[in-house]
């Protein structure tokens, strides 16, 4: 298991992924350059996410099994998503 | 046949032999000092039961019920159809008499039907004593029967919902059907859908792990099989049910406008929601059919399956195929063209693994020696049903057929042949299951009665839809030259609910002064619930049941095998501990497992007066009048025996089944509630999946780039960030703080998480509150719906993870998870998914 260095370590970088995704609206990103923006905020929440899963979660330490079951689950609604999403365009 | 002596490599080879002596009282159950649960005779035990096989008769018997509940309307529908026009029911009438039949039917009655045998039979065939969490058990069986008598209850709200069973918007809202019966019908099925993920997460959790010594996934035999698919696919499936349901239910109580005309999308959004669960859902009805044909397949031809992996193979595939075809009950709506056709490939693709699986069960009739007892002659009977059903369905998933078939009686008719054929099955499943579950033989003359009416019917009643295919769907004008077909449909429906009639009959008899049937009343069965008494013990093993030898054995246990007729099966063996002594037989010899509680039953109570009571909402507000107050005190009466019922279930001492157990592939290393918690949590990620692909689709309909955001300022959202990063870490403190022993670390920890949740909720309470004083509220439009219920959700997860980080801080403060921090670790695991969510809905919400 991490060390509680590691925990809080992680959670500066949570706090500072989540005031940079505001910054890119403040620096006037998403007007000059909306889909790079956007893919640039979806990544860093990516990120964050994997973050906290990998480590406060501890997936990372857990059977590889447990990860899968969970990715199952997000595929599924991806899919949903995006077929459902294209269907319509 | 098998020969006798060489156990299968790949089948779960438990062949029944020597009668095993029960160790019990009445009714063939254990006495009560130990766990709690009154004797058979007494009703008190009916309410507080959480043994498997209790609840799984609970199940059978409920959902017999329902099918008589579901055939009475089927019958008033074929009176309706005796002739063209409206002259029996009124045509609202007819319009909710066809609804609430296939709700009943698809929900109400098939599943449960089949999860009564799964639920008596599973942990016998697997070698557990009970499911991983029998109280969650009794609760999923709870909460189905109050949701059933909440559908009941809503022909009584000024009529239910008429909408049909796919509730297809825009007839779902109030504009449509306004009715305060139509808002408790989806209701209902929300509560449904809450027992069935709880179900679900069971299951998962019992069959992954907690099978016997040697029993591996290649072993385990095919009826568990196609019940642990079943489950799979219902923790997805019914998880976006329950979002499209969640959303429809604030449409028509708090005003949402998802599925207005106005919306951009809002017809298709439904369809997409629903048939994403609905095409999954014909397997899930159907698998465990075909688990029952197979089974009986086996028994009855004297023969192993034949292709045995390959039929596994295929079912492997269709379950995860079932998730990618749904756009076929589509293509006369207005999605584009090349989706249409890429699901028109893959439709076709699914038919390709039924077709190994039909050939299978065919070739095994002819490799074995067929003996037409009553349960075979039903599950061939379901065969041949399930042939014509499915050649039929083809036709369907061939775009051009389709535009032509569509809303016709070709459908009603295909899909009959498939899910009634499924039932043929199941009542197959039934007589085999029956000896086993009452310990009496049910009088086979009057099965194969049942089974020639049933045919008779079946046939004169769907096969003439075929041929009268240009009868529109669910209207009650057809041309009149079609009349002698509806005709024949109409007597064929009667006699149909006639062979019932000889079934219940034949059923009930028995019960009472039937033949006392053997552990095994069928020669050649090879499954483990054949190898004990009918019934079996409360604790249903003499020992702790082991397939090492390739057989199966009892360890460690007092039954001998003495007496008892000897059928095809390996010997059943009781060995007297020190030759096989395993870390289960440990397990086994401690705390004896609970069997009784009263929460489950009094939290569904609870949960029906809270349904029932929020059906009195209408755009956020009670109905007015004396009514409003009804229904509002209802739900806070509700409200307040829910939660007393929480409180209840979390101060209870229950002992469920611990381990270690035999086989737990692929969740060694993860304790059973560890993996139950993660198991929910996946269910949980297809909601939230579902209510962000909704908004997703939506802001798509109306132009992505064009879409306003409704907070006009990120800083709310950024702030609420950093509150729920900040309570992510606390929670990671406490659980460090428990592993080091500190008390007062784990305090500390919990209540500022406690802390800063509420400051979440209190800063989303401003926003909100600010939003709606500049006149921007949940129904303004669909930008604001989606703003305030996605968020809202997530609240509401919130509000739930504090209410369990209460109870964990009043516990911690009297000295708990010092020695055990799994509790922290588990709530910790929530927690941190609550956090996950927000980090999407933070920038889609707040920022792009």
């Amino acid at each position: 298991m991490p060390s509680t260095k590691l925990y809080a370590g992680i959670y500066v970088v949570l706090f500072a992924f989540a005031t940079a995704q505001v910054a890119f609206e403040f620096v006037g990103l998403l007007e000059s350059a909306y889909w790079i923006a956007f893919g640039g905020i979806i990544v860093l929440s990516l990120i964050k996410a994997l973050f906290v899963a990998g480590y406060y979660q501890h997936l990372r330490y857990e059977p590889r099994s447990i990860t899968f079951v969970v990715l199952s689950a997000l595929i599924a609604a991806l899919v949903l998503t995006i077929a459902s999403s294209y269907s319509i365009t | 046949m098998t020969d006798s002596s060489e156990p299968a490599p790949d089948g779960g080879y438990a062949g029944a032999t020597d009668e095993l002596p029960a160790a019990t009282d009445e009714g063939g159950h254990a006495t009560t000092e130990s766990h709690g649960l009154p004797p058979y005779g007494s009703v008190k035990r009916w309410f507080v039961t959480t043994n498997h096989k209790d609840v799984g008769i609970l199940y059978t018997v409920t959902a017999l019920f329902f099918l008589v509940f579901g055939g009475v309307l089927a019958l008033l529908m074929r009176v309706e159809l005796f002739a063209p026009g409206a002259s029996v029911l009124s045509a609202i009438g007819y319009n909710q008499t066809v609804s609430t039949h296939g709700l009943i039917m698809v929900f109400w009655f098939l599943s449960p039907f089949a999860f009564g045998f799964a639920n008596y039979v599973v942990p016998l065939q697997i070698g557990a004593k009970d499911l991983a969490f029998p109280r969650l058990n009794a609760l999923s069986y709870w909460l189905y029967l109050f949701s059933g008598l909440l559908l009941g209850v809503s022909f009584f709200q000024g009529g239910t919902f008429s909408g049909g069973w796919t509730m297809y918007a825009p007839l779902n809202i109030p504009t449509y059907t306004p009715s305060i019966g139509a808002s408790t019908a989806i209701l209902a099925l929300v509560l449904f859908v809450a027992s069935v993920t709880v179900s679900s997460v069971n299951f998962l959790t019992t069959m992954h792990r907690m099978r016997a010594e040697g029993l591996t996934m290649r072993r385990l035999p095919i009826f568990t099989w196609t019940i642990l698919l079943t489950v799979w696919m219902m923790l997805f499936a019914f998880a976006a049910l329950l979002a499209a349901l969640m959303i429809l239910s604030s449409d028509r109580l708090l005003g949402t406008t998802y599925f207005a005309v106005t919306s951009p999308g809002g017809s298709i959004l439904w369809t997409h929601l629903f048939w994403f669960f609905g095409h999954p859902e014909v397997y899930i009805v159907f698998f465990p059919a075909l688990g029952v044909m197979a089974e009986t397949f086996q028994t009855f031809t004297g023969r192993r399956i034949v292709g045995r992996k390959w039929f596994i193979a295929a079912m492997v595939l269709v379950a995860l195929q079932s998730f990618v075809v749904w756009m076929h009950h589509m293509f006369l709506t207005s999605i584009n063209l090349q989706i249409k056709t890429l699901f028109m490939a893959t439709t076709i693709g699914i038919s390709l693994p039924f077709d190994l699986m039909v050939f299978s069960l065919i070739y095994t009739t002819i490799k074995g020696k067929v003996r037409f007892a009553t349960p075979f002659l039903f599950t061939f009977g379901a065969l041949i049903l399930f042939i014509v059903g499915g050649i039929t369905g083809v036709f369907l998933g061939a775009v051009v057929l389709d535009y032509q078939f569509r809303g016709t009686y070709w459908v009603v008719a295909h899909f009959h042949y498939v899910m009634v054929g499924g039932v043929t099955a199941l009542i197959g499943g039934l007589y085999y299951w029956f000896p086993k579950m009452t310990g009496k033989m049910y009088d086979e003359f009057l099965g194969k009665v049942h089974f020639v009416l049933y045919f008779i019917g079946f046939n004169l009643l769907y096969f003439p839809m075929f041929v009268a295919w240009e009868t529109p769907r669910r209207v009650f004008e057809y041309p009149e030259a079609l009349t002698v077909w509806h005709q024949l449909a109409t007597v064929g429906g009667f006699i149909l609910g006639a062979s019932f009639l000889v079934m219940f009959y034949n059923l009930t008899r028995s019960l009472v002064d039937g033949e006392a049937a053997t552990g095994n009343p069928w020669a050649y069965s090879t499954t483990a619930e054949w190898a004990i008494p009918s019934p079996p013990p409360l604790e249903n093993f003499p020992g702790v049941p082991s397939y090492r030898s390739g057989s199966l054995d009892f360890l460690g246990g007092s039954g001998a095998t003495d007496g008892g007729e000897v059928t095809d099966g390996g010997a059943v063996v009781a060995r007297d501990g020190q030759a096989h002594e395993t870390g289960t037989q440990a397990a086994h010899a401690g705390e004896p497992e609970s069997h009784a509680s009263i929460w489950p039953f009094v939290l569904s109570v609870g949960a029906f007066f809270v349904f029932l009571g929020l059906s009195g909402l209408q755009e956020g507000s009670f109905v007015p009048g004396l009514a409003g107050d009804v229904y509002l005190a209802l739900a806070l009466v509700g409200g307040t025996i829910t939660m007393g019922s929480f409180v209840g279930f979390g101060l209870e001492h229950f002992h469920a089944p611990t381990g270690p157990f035999g086989e737990s592939w692929p969740f060694e290393a993860v304790e059973n509630t560890k993996l139950g918690v993660w198991i929910f949590l996946a269910s949980d990620v297809v909601l939230f999946g579902a209510f962000i692909g909704t908004y997703v689709f939506v802001r798509i309909s109306a132009g992505w780039t064009g879409w306003e955001l409704v907070p006009g300022d990120p800083i709310p959202g950024l702030m609420n960030t950093y509150l729920l990063l900040t309570s992510s870490f606390t929670v990671i403190l406490a659980l460090v703080a428990a592993e080091k022993k500190s008390r007062w670390g784990v305090i500390a920890s919990l209540t500022t998480t406690i802390l800063l949740g509420i400051g979440f909720l209190v800063n989303k309470g401003l926003e909100w509150n600010h939003l709606f004083h500049e006149g921007i509220a949940i129904s303004s439009n669909v930008r604001t719906s989606t703003f305030f219920l996605t968020t809202g959700l997530h609240a509401a997860h919130v509000v739930s993870g504090l209410v369990i980080a209460v109870y964990l801080l009043a516990r911690a403060w009297r000295g708990a998870y010092l020695d055990d921090e799994r509790p922290i670790e588990y709530f910790g695991l929530y927690w941190h998914f609550v956090d996950i969510v927000w980090l999407f809905l933070f920038p889609l919400f707040y920022i792009l």
